[in-house]
């Protein structure tokens, strides 16, 4: 069979994986993208995983990027920025995330999270680090 | 034609009649489970998963979206949303009707879809509903214009916690609709997988995997092992079973797992996990299985 009678194959499989690319152009943003820690001006997620590191907060949940035990008390913080609720309780926008840093027997009474006497500035930087934890 | 050219074209052939003969027995032997009891199998949920994904893109690529930031756009697509959706896919604080936690696929989180999906696709959705799943299609009950309002809706959903979903719901439902029979719904009786007289026998960490499938644990939680429970609405369940606290708040033992299960608002009021009425027998099986959780994903 001459080779001719399959070159018309080419062209159709170029053309069609060149329908595909276009068709995964740009990827359309979501309705309600999750948060990012972006979203807080001035935090640094740098300074962030320092902070986790001296405020011991792997002693309860096992944080990526953070040396620990692998502890389990609280839940694992790996994926928390696709987390849609912050202790079950608060949608996950990176204000609550700093609100439940900072006080968590305030939003939750009942919580095993104790308050870690968090400053602003500290919730705000630790949070930008666990925000990009996807 | 040349020797191998002929030898390439009869084992292609062959090998072609063989394989659509192997297909058409398998499909043809009732191999495959349908029941809504099981799922999937996960390579064919990841194939369908990824067509669904590009089917609908595709198709939701010419829809062109109208601004959805009138307030009043929002207030109108929650009326619709309590009217049609919340049935099947619940609410935060708010489960599923019961009809619905046996539906497979099931039914999504729609806060989870809301975080995922952008406008033209929910839209999509919503209007072309989705072939061989519970999803209908709305363009012919509802107008366009109305559809565009449910997913003005969603784009709030993911940002009420659940007193704030009780407070849409108190401040926008409509005076006459009529009252819900929530006692009713909360006192379902359960589902017959258990004998009536039976007294709960020890859980079953199969039977608990089985189970959960029916009460929709897969559309909030990722646990490892079960296909199609990928989500991240609620806390991943890999390594649960070595957790110190259920939810941050009760210490984690079979008993408390099991009071948990069943009624987790009565332990947290402000918890976005519903009480999915889940009985007695299938907490338990359920808290069985996720005790073989000791590894993280």
């Amino acid at each position: 069979m001459p080779r001719s009678s399959y070159a018309g194959i080419f062209p159709g499989l170029a053309a069609l994986a060149l329908a595909l690319l276009t068709g995964c152009g740009e990827p359309a943003k979501p309705l309600a993208a999750p948060a990012r820690g972006d979203a807080l001006p001035g935090a640094d997620a740098g300074r962030g995983r320092a902070r986790i590191a001296e405020y011991g907060c792997v002693s309860c949940h096992a944080i990526p990027g953070v040396r620990g035990p692998g502890a389990r008390v609280g839940p694992p913080l790996r994926h928390l920025a696709s987390r849609a609720y912050l202790a079950g309780v608060l949608p996950n926008t990176p204000a609550n995330l700093v609100r439940w840093l900072r006080d968590p027997p305030a939003i939750a009474p009942r919580t095993a999270m104790p308050d870690m006497g968090l400053s602003e500035a500290d919730a705000r930087d630790i949070a930008a680090y666990l925000l990009t934890l996807h | 034609m040349k020797p191998w050219m002929r030898t390439a074209g009869i084992t292609l052939a062959t090998a072609a009649a063989a394989a659509l003969a192997g297909a058409l027995a398998l499909v043809y032997s009732g191999w495959y489970d349908s029941s809504a009891t099981h799922p999937h199998t996960a390579p064919m949920n990841s194939v369908m998963d990824v067509a669904l994904q590009r089917s609908i893109s595709v198709r939701a690529a010419r829809v062109s979206v109208p601004p959805l930031d009138d307030p009043q756009q929002a207030i109108d697509g929650f009326r619709l949303f309590r009217a049609h959706c919340v049935q099947c896919h619940g609410a935060p604080g708010v489960p599923p009707e019961p009809f619905a936690m046996g539906l497979m696929p099931p039914p999504a989180s729609l806060v989870d879809a809301a975080r995922h999906w952008p406008a033209a696709e929910v839209y999509w959705v919503v209007r072309q509903g989705i072939k061989m799943t519970g999803m209908p299609a709305w363009q012919y009950r509802i107008s366009d214009e109305d559809i565009w309002n449910v997913v003005a809706f969603m784009r709030v959903l993911p940002t009420l916690s659940p007193a704030d979903y009780q407070a849409w719901d108190s401040r926008h439902a409509r005076p006459e609709a009529p009252p819900e029979p929530e006692p009713a719904v909360a006192s379902a009786p359960a589902p017959a997988a258990v004998s009536p007289a039976a007294e709960p026998r020890l859980g079953d960490a199969q039977a608990g995997r089985q189970a959960l499938q029916q009460y929709l644990c897969i559309t909030c939680h990722a646990i490892p092992g079960v296909v199609g429970a990928n989500y991240h609405v609620g806390p991943p369940l890999g390594g649960v079973a070595q957790q110190r606290y259920i939810a941050g708040i009760l210490p984690n033992t079979p008993a408390n797992m099991v009071r948990w299960l069943r009624d987790p608002t009565a332990i947290d009021p402000a918890t976005a996990m519903p009480n999915l009425g889940i009985s007695e027998q299938d907490a338990r099986d359920i808290a069985a299985f996720l005790y073989t959780l000791d590894e993280p994903e």
